[in-house]
């Protein structure tokens, strides 16, 4: 049950948030235009794109782990298939965009499905297991299949429809719009499908399946289409993802790429969704700002040489040992001490 | 026919070097339920320091002895000191070894940077030994990946020798099958899970410097060996040393038959066998149904 002071807090930081992103763009231009940043581009694109595509990423995770008790490493693939999808049919077979588009959204779900039938039998750490060697065979596949994928080199020019190289503000304007849709919908659509009885089910399934199996459940159905959504999701996210980079290649699908996924939903906190995109803004700041720390550390000529993975490993660890509930389990405790936990539904 | 053997063997000398690196998967994961996502990484300790040591000493045995030591010295560092605060929760163990991963490989890269190197091992053991010789058919294979075949039978035979012969494997055994009781019963168990995790780690470093002996060392084999590692315990059962060995034969010839004879579907046949073996024996080929 929610108190009323609870809802209150939440709706009111929820809509002041919303405003932030929905002005972000404009607010970054004009930052640019007197001279406080150099490049709006920059902070649209880089910082702005590249959060919301991997925070619907990283949401895709979040529902399945904080709500199914399914950890799975193999969101990543799944937005790999996305990706290729688009990059294989758009940019290297030649067809139309919205066919791409298609593709990307019916294949992944496809995939994703597959990849439950194979791994929802399984519980906890195996269900962990399983889904990072899914994940690292679909990376190796992409490596060794020239004929799909380029291999190693990969896919150049798979930009959005709308990319236009003349005019770089208004083509990220319009793309950061588009992946804040999307990101929004993403975040209500899951934050919606919790609260529905297929939620509270997959949630009872996550504390315990063997009771729910003797109510009558079939727990292995939900599992499997709650991880078929999610992959639907990630695959959206693999649409958005090539966009942004512009090419595609195995490199995009990588355990280090996968890791970052799971350390953002850890970060944000998996049981909160909003975490996700908390997450990604601190996950996109920090590596687009760490190198400038790092090579200032290594001017002092340390022993060791350190990269800015080592930062982040850090971080990451610093996470795993105090942080369980995430940067959002903090808040909100903090926030709402006195309170029931929004997510002990 | 001829390169049907030396793919054979090929895919026994890579057999070879995924059991070593599984064991010790298995045997962590097995006792303690840890998913050691560092495994790849200890692996990657043992080929490089094992590089440094034989690039600067010129010996080979030293290296040999030195370098797991080494990787031994930091998986019981992340045991002790690590792991410990978040044992028994599954998810916080995996981010905690993935961490040490991270760090560690990121440590690696920038102290070796992307080079591709390799170990020389001592004159006896390396050359081409001639195999068979007949009218039509002449094998010759590189000594030293025979004498990685011929370790890892050693290895696995003394680690038969340590779980089925002492006290420590008893205790061990005991723990794969139900952890509570044997804590019970007055064993310290977390001493258990320090020498296991140590045991763990020198099998991933003795596979380290034997894969960059036998083969080469290159940025990324961290993670080809924590897939393996990951494959073969799926496939042939969690905490079995005969589902490690059997596993590590079907990945390591299956790997390498599909590079040699479908090179851009390889993989797709490692991933049949996973899927298969998922699909008719979940707890894998020789695994046993573990209760928590």
């Amino acid at each position: 049950m929610k108190t009323n002071r609870q809802l209150n807090t939440r709706t009111t930081l929820g809509i002041i948030s919303i405003i932030f992103l929905i002005t972000y763009p404009p607010i970054m231009i004009g930052l640019a235009r007197v001279g406080v940043i150099r490049e709006a581009n920059f902070y649209i694109l880089q910082i702005g794109v590249q959060s919301l595509y991997l925070a619907v990423l990283s949401m895709s995770l979040a529902f399945l782990a904080g709500y199914g008790g399914m950890v799975s490493l193999g969101q990543i693939a799944i937005f790999g298939v996305g990706s290729y999808a688009f990059a294989n049919l758009v940019a290297m077979n030649g067809h139309p965009a919205w066919v791409g588009i298609i593709a990307a959204l019916i294949l992944p779900s496809i995939v994703a499905f597959l990849f439950a039938l194979i791994s929802v039998r399984t519980e906890g750490i195996y269900f962990l297991m399983i889904t990072l060697a899914l994940a690292m065979l679909t990376f190796s596949f992409a490596l060794q299949n020239r004929n799909l994928t380029r291999g190693f080199s990969g896919i150049n020019d798979t930009q959005a429809p709308w990319f236009d190289p003349e005019n770089l503000i208004s083509s990220s304007t319009t793309f950061y719009y588009i992946a804040l849709i999307i990101a929004l919908a993403v975040f209500f659509l899951f934050s919606y499908t919790v609260k529905t009885t297929f939620g509270l089910a997959l949630q009872g399934i996550r504390d315990n399946a063997r009771r729910m199996r003797a109510l009558g459940f079939n727990v292995t159905a939900h599992k499997i289409a709650a991880f078929t959504l999610a992959g639907f999701v990630a695959g959206i996210a693999g649409l958005l993802g090539v966009w942004y980079n512009g090419q595609m290649s195995p490199g995009a699908i990588d355990l280090t790429r996968n890791i970052n996924i799971l350390m953002i939903a850890v970060l944000g906190g998996l049981l909160y969704f909003e975490g996700s995109f908390v997450g990604a803004i601190f996950f996109v700041l920090v590596t687009t700002f760490a190198s400038t720390f790092t090579n200032w550390l290594n001017a002092l000529e340390l022993p060791l040489k350190l990269g800015f993975n080592t930062l982040i490993g850090i971080t990451f660890l610093l996470v795993a040992l105090f942080l369980k509930e995430g940067i959002m389990g903090l808040f909100w405790g903090f926030l709402l001490k006195d309170e029931e936990e929004p997510s002990a539904t | 026919m001829q390169q049907f053997i030396i793919v054979t063997l090929n895919g026994l000398t890579q057999a070879a070097l995924f059991f070593v690196v599984a064991s010790g998967f298995s045997l962590i994961f097995g006792l303690m339920r840890v998913v050691n996502m560092a495994h790849g990484t200890l692996y990657a300790i043992g080929a490089y320091i094992g590089w440094s040591i034989w690039d600067t000493t010129g010996n080979w045995w030293i290296a040999l002895t030195v370098a797991p030591l080494v990787a031994v010295v930091l998986g019981v560092l992340m045991q002790r000191f690590l792991l410990t605060r978040v044992q028994g929760d599954d998810l916080q163990e995996a981010l905690v070894t993935i961490a040490v991963s991270i760090i560690v490989g990121d440590l690696l890269l920038q102290r070796y940077g992307g080079a591709i190197r390799q170990v020389q091992p001592p004159e006896i053991i390396t050359g081409a030994t001639t195999l068979l010789e007949t009218e039509s058919l002449r094998v010759i294979y590189p000594t030293f990946r025979l004498f990685t075949l011929f370790a890892a039978i050693l290895i696995g035979f003394l680690l038969w020798y340590l779980l089925n012969r002492t006290k420590l494997g008893m205790v061990i055994r005991a723990g794969i099958d139900d952890r509570a009781m044997v804590d019970a019963l007055g064993i310290n168990i977390d001493r258990t899970f320090i020498l296991v995790f140590g045991l763990g780690a020198l099998l991933a470093g003795l596979g380290g410097f034997f894969g960059a002996s036998a083969l080469s060392l290159r940025p990324g084999d961290d993670g080809v060996y924590l897939l393996s590692s990951l494959i073969v315990v799926i496939v042939g059962g969690m905490g079995s040393l005969g589902g490690a060995a059997l596993g590590a034969i079907l990945v390591g010839l299956a790997g390498q038959y599909g590079l040699a004879y479908t090179p851009t579907y390889a993989i797709l046949i490692t991933f049949v066998i996973m899927v298969l073996v998922l699909a008719v024996r979940p707890q894998g080929i020789l695994g046993r149904n573990i209760t928590r």
